[in-house]
């Protein structure tokens, strides 16, 4: 169950309003796009596209389907199915919405072709954060899995140090995780990773159940403590994960932990039913826990927040027409349409100017420029999340991305590192 | 034996049951014969298990064949390769400073026999609850409910869990058990705490209990047919003569409905220990089961250990199901 619930992962449709108005459109979506995948099993034509609730949403490969004129079916899953199939399955989809964190399995497993830059309309606009990993010629380029690191390739889809003529995946929407918080609680300002292991929250804290993910946070946590420094949290060695889960199983033993969550709509329940003070948390949860009259903060740590970065890839069984369509979905994606529309659940696009294109000034000012909101604001399904005068908590995109203190990522002793959070967990 | 146990299965077991009043008559031997070879007519048998056995061998058979298989793999980091390689036994087995007396915990088995073992551990514990529970309720709706109506509307009532989803069956017990669920508010209101109380949710006390709840229904429709079936007219007997009420219990109604508790049972040990999505919801993740640990691996394409796990819970089915059949002889008992 835990890794089934497709679309909920980071996913904004929590309000039962936009679920079931996503629901309706869902119907009458798989209706249409269902026809399509019959007529393009016979003409060869049309794309299928998989990945997670973040980007696979009715409404933007709805759009695509009438900008370009032919059917772009989208299918959101869980993060363990999608990750299976896009490894697995590369002649069930043509295009993958896919991570750069999962770039080490995916890049040596050749699942996915090189996509030619030259064929690419809008590259020389995308940000230098996935070209060269710094934003702003200020910013840090954070540990760990940085897109920069893994996005170019030869002609061949070995992973070369950038910049080439290829990349394997096209940057798209991304995002910086951290501590989300109901200030009530805590009764201060969550300011530091450290606070997730204060005594003050025991009992009231809760952590991702991602072993990847969640033993990043308490990495996070445990150096902001001072308890350690960490050479790579994005690839740690045995001895450092040792330390950091012998250190967590004490606590764990003794109740430290409330919970820990493996989907979206836990970790909003998690805060909503006042289970939990703070917890590792993704940036829409703070709307939809809002929604439920809680109040909620999203920490903005000062040791930094935990990037990740989703792309668009093309299978490596795509050829022919499908493939011109391939690139042209890309195309379409980088156009801003699709990140204006993900813009309103917090999601940043590689191409700011052109989802300024389709955002209101509004908009801009609060999801990107770190302004007050001018006006209450809606997510992209129509419900206020954010009311006049609210300020996005770590300011403007390029002040939060300045300083990525790591990204997500696989480590080398993966293994490992299951296998002590297992230990961790039966503890 | 008892002369009330041995009246029982004489009147269980027709054949045996030469000479007795109101026994079946004695079987002769030419018919015995004629029962044991005895063809009904119609379709041939081939042609009748044709169907679940090619559904059995493409759709179970096979793809267990291949888990073993895939258990010898080597895996890549991306997927895995043909090999004979016991690593990833030996990875599950040994952990690393097992039997090394300089290590200081040289004798904690290996984290994975430790999760399959908390598996276990719970099982039992969960199907010892619902033991407890299912068979009062079974005998109440078999031996104490006269009107077969009634008898089927109240199992049917005993079944209304089932009609829902298992998802909202586990996600139901949140708003009960929560820092601000019922129970805690109730509590707080009669002024029994001041506090919201924790340990309700995200404990194995909630786990437990929402184990019981979602499984105890399998127990129950196994003890209810079993006990259903059982011949009045043998407790009257051992009435008449003389028996109390433990004795009868003890000695006719236990061992007669022995083959639905063990059917039960089979149940709720299978069911419980392939769980892996009610600790999340219920026990906020806070512990392992062998079905996390095979998802976990799955999740990071280390296929050939998520397949010595499933072999190994596999394994452990087995002997668990096998020791439920060694105490109960279902065929016997059937």
């Amino acid at each position: 169950m835990a890794y089934d619930s497709p679309g909920n992962i980071r996913q904004g449709m929590w309000s039962r309003r936009s679920f079931m108005k996503s629901t309706a459109a869902g119907v009458a979506a798989t209706a249409v796009t269902g026809g399509g995948l019959l007529r393009q099993a016979a003409a060869d034509t049309g794309l299928r596209s998989i990945g997670l609730g973040v980007s696979e949403i009715n409404e933007i490969q709805g759009q695509a389907t009438k900008d370009l004129g032919f059917p772009v079916a989208g299918q959101a899953m869980g993060y363990g199915e999608m990750f299976s199939k896009m490894l697995n399955q590369n002649d069930q989809y043509e295009i993958a919405e896919g991570y750069y964190n999962d770039m080490r399995v995916m890049a040596p497993a050749k699942v996915w072709q090189p996509l030619e830059i030259k064929k690419l309309k809008d590259w020389d606009k995308v940000t230098n954060l996935t070209k060269i990993g710094k934003l702003t010629p200020e910013s840090s380029e954070g540990q760990g899995d940085a897109p920069f690191k893994l996005m170019w390739c030869d002609a061949s889809g070995t992973i070369v140090k950038g910049p080439s003529d290829y990349i394997i995946m096209c940057p798209g929407w991304h995002n910086a995780d951290s501590l989300g918080y109901n200030p009530k609680a805590t009764g201060r300002p969550i300011e530091s990773w450290g606070e997730l292991l204060s005594k003050d929250f025991k009992g009231r804290v809760a952590l991702i159940n991602v072993p990847q993910i969640g033993v990043m946070d308490a990495a996070l946590a445990v150096e902001a403590l001072g308890l350690k420094k960490f050479a790579d949290k994005g690839n740690m060695t045995k001895a450092e994960i040792d330390f950091l889960v012998d250190y967590l199983i004490p606590l764990k033993k003794a109740g430290h932990f409330r919970a820990f969550w493996e989907n979206f709509g836990q970790s909003v329940n998690l805060m909503v039913n006042g289970e939990v003070a703070l917890e590792s948390m993704w940036s829409p949860a703070v709307a939809a826990i809002q929604a439920e009259s809680v109040p909620c903060v999203y920490a903005f740590p000062k040791e930094g927040m935990r990037g990740w970065h989703g792309g668009l890839a093309i299978s490596a069984k795509v050829k022919g027409k499908q493939l011109d369509q391939a690139y042209e979905y890309i195309n379409w994606w980088l156009g801003g349409w699709a990140g204006a529309f993900v813009a309103r659940q917090g999601y940043y696009h590689s191409i700011p100017e052109n989802a300024k294109k389709y955002l209101s000034a509004e908009e801009w000012d609060y999801w990107y420029d770190g302004k007050p909101a001018a006006k209450d604001l809606s997510d992209p399904f129509g419900t206020v999340i954010i009311k006049k005068g609210d300020v996005r908590s770590g300011g403007s995109y390029w002040n939060r991305y300045s300083k990525i203190n790591v990204w997500n990522s696989i480590m080398q002793e993966n293994d490992y590192l299951v296998k002590r959070w297992t230990e961790f967990l039966t503890a | 034996m008892t002369t009330v146990e041995t009246y029982a299965k004489l009147a269980n077991n027709p054949r045996a049951s030469r000479g007795l009043i109101g026994g079946a008559p004695a079987v002769r031997a030419e018919d015995e014969v004629k029962r044991k070879y005895r063809r009904e007519p119609g379709f041939p048998v081939p042609i009748l298990i044709a169907p679940a056995t090619l559904w059995l061998v493409i759709f179970l058979f096979l793809p267990l064949l291949s888990i073993f298989i895939f258990s010898f793999w080597k895996a890549t980091g991306h997927g895995m390769v043909p090999a004979f390689s016991f690593e990833h036994y030996r990875a599950f087995f040994v952990s690393e400073g097992f039997f090394d007396p300089k290590n200081a915990d040289f004798l904690t088995p290996s984290v994975f026999i430790r999760t399959l073992w908390t598996t276990f551990r719970f099982t039992i514990t969960v199907m010892a609850i619902c033991l407890l529970l299912a068979y009062p309720l079974a005998y109440f709706l078999s031996m104490q409910v006269e009107d077969f109506k009634w008898q089927l509307a109240l199992f049917l009532l005993a079944m209304v869990p089932f009609w829902t989803s298992y998802l909202i069956r586990a996600v139901a017990w949140l708003p009960m058990l929560g820092r601000h669920g019922l129970i805690n508010e109730f509590l707080i209101n009669i002024g029994a705490i001041d506090e919201p109380v924790s340990f309700f949710l995200y404990s194995e006390f909630s786990y437990t209990m929402a184990l019981v709840q979602l499984y105890v229904v399998l127990a129950v429709g196994p003890i209810f047919f079993s006990l259903a079936k059982i011949d009045r007219t043998l407790i009257e007997a051992a009435r008449d003569m003389g028996a109390t009420p433990f004795q009868i219990f003890r000695e006719i109604i236990l061992p007669l409905s022995l083959p639905g508790i063990a059917i039960g049972m089979i149940f709720v040990f299978v069911m419980v220990m392939g769980e892996f999505a009610t600790a999340v919801v219920v026990y906020g993740g806070k512990t392992s089961t062998t079905g996390t640990v095979i998802l976990n691996y799955y999740v990071i394409a280390n296929y050939p250990f998520a397949a010595v796990n499933a072999i190994m819970l596999m394994l452990a089915m087995m002997i668990g199901v096998g020791v439920i059949l060694r105490v109960v002889d279902i065929r016997k008992e059937l």
